[in-house]
């Protein structure tokens, strides 16, 4: 049996002060559960509609497919478990990133071998080291989560909203007064602002954003 | 020789520092808060914002501006795992030409000085330059501190905003290496890192691979 997944649309904000949310979400919504992990999240400082990242040594990839109402449908793919060979980082990983493919020494890389010799040494990649504790919730029949994470070690929050069907997200917003001013963020672009590879929007590094 | 008195907000000779920063310091901030003596309402509790200016290939001069006002201190020395930092240059915005290229950038380490074409730049100008330049990053930090005075060091706890994600950070700083040491076992800080601004910085931008105290 082929299994399709099917593409979520989502929507994900980042703050230090997001209790307001949160409330609202506790309030439509008991915890299901909570689970913590950690990531590795691959950046460059070019806008790329790809999120590339490694989980318990699986490396996958989500393709922004659409941008609709200010979310964001995204749809992931597996590249694979490490080691990977470098056919694969070259053709598949390095496109992914939107940066050149290096000349690669060894036929098959393990995740020390692919970060130390691969990632670290070009110019254009930086390297963010997630850690996770994500509470998932539902509201309006979306997947929902509040996550606290620390990237290289400083804490900043999320929430995100999602689900197949558009509406559902956007009714959901309605519920969480996520009013339409409020910008929708993605992973690596709160990533590069944390670290600096992308410039900050205004309201960004206030206290009470 | 008798100590020098220190005075919280007021300037000193040259002090030794100790600071480290995580995710949590919540006894350490405890144990300072019933250890400090009282001290002036003005430093109980100060807001900030900055702009510090990171070099990939300097980690001894520590550039920051704030209020338009650009400090730049040089490491000294370490004695015990303390670090000493010296005034290295202080200057405002808009900041002439010849500032920038006998000063500022040397300051940073890098190769590559930017064409500087005018008598004087303004600020913008200024981060326009460091964010062009592949080994320059400008980093926004907002910080939320609150002081404290242990055995005659100065002592801080603060919750800081690196380009938006939080740590906090304790320190306690002095002209005398044995006041900030009895100070760092009274706060149960003995045998935690000392990682200055820049080094922490660096470490949540990606520019260091190390990591955080906790």
């Amino acid at each position: 049996m082929v299994t399709t997944i099917q593409p979520r649309y989502e929507f994900r904000v980042f703050g230090n002060n997001l209790k307001k949310y949160e409330d609202k979400i506790e309030e439509l919504s008991e915890k299901e559960m909570t689970r913590e992990m950690d990531s590795i999240y691959l950046l460059t400082p070019w806008k790329r509609k790809n999120n590339v990242k490694i989980r318990e040594g699986v490396m996958d990839i989500k393709v922004l497919e659409q941008e609709m109402d200010g979310l964001e449908q995204w749809n992931p793919f597996l590249v694979g478990k490490f080691p990977l060979k470098a056919d694969v980082i070259k053709s598949v990983v390095f496109p992914a990133l939107g940066i050149e493919s290096p000349v690669f020494e060894r036929k098959k890389y393990t995740l020390d071998q692919f970060i130390n010799e691969v990632v670290c040494i070009d110019p254009d990649l930086a390297v963010a080291y997630v850690w996770k504790t994500r509470h998932a919730y539902t509201v309006n029949d979306c997947i929902t989560e509040i996550a606290e994470i620390k990237v290289n070690g400083a804490y900043i929050k999320t929430i995100c909203v999602e689900s197949e069907d558009p509406a559902k997200v956007l009714e959901a917003k309605k519920l969480l007064k996520m009013g339409d001013n409020i910008e929708n963020v993605n992973y690596p672009l709160a990533l590069k602002r944390v670290m600096g590879l992308t410039k900050l929007p205004g309201y960004w590094n206030k206290i009470d954003f | 020789m008798s100590k020098e008195k220190l005075t919280i907000g007021e300037v000193s000779k040259p002090r030794f520092e100790f600071r480290t920063f995580g995710r949590e310091f919540d006894v350490a901030a405890y144990l300072m808060s019933r250890l400090s003596v009282p001290v002036p309402r003005k430093v109980w509790e100060r807001n900030s914002e900055e702009i510090y200016i990171v070099s990939k290939t300097n980690d001894v001069n520590n550039t920051k501006i704030r209020d338009g006002k650009m400090d730049i201190k040089t490491f000294v020395q370490e004695v015990d795992g303390l670090e000493q930092w010296n005034p290295l240059m202080k200057g405002e915005f808009p900041i002439k030409a010849d500032t920038l290229k006998n000063d500022v950038f040397p300051a940073f380490k890098v190769e590559g000085l930017p064409t500087l074409d005018k008598d004087e730049y303004t600020l913008e100008e200024f981060l326009g330059m460091v964010n062009n330049h592949p080994d320059l990053q400008a980093v926004n930090v907002e910080k939320e501190r609150y002081g404290y005075m242990v055995n005659d060091t100065i002592c801080e706890y603060a919750v800081v905003y690196i380009n938006g994600a939080s740590l906090v950070t304790v320190n306690s700083e002095s002209t005398e290496i044995d006041d900030i040491k009895k100070t760092i076992g009274d706060l149960e800080l003995d045998g935690v890192e000392n990682i200055n601004y820049l080094q922490a910085i660096k470490r949540v931008i990606g520019m260091s691979d190390k990591k955080l105290a906790n």
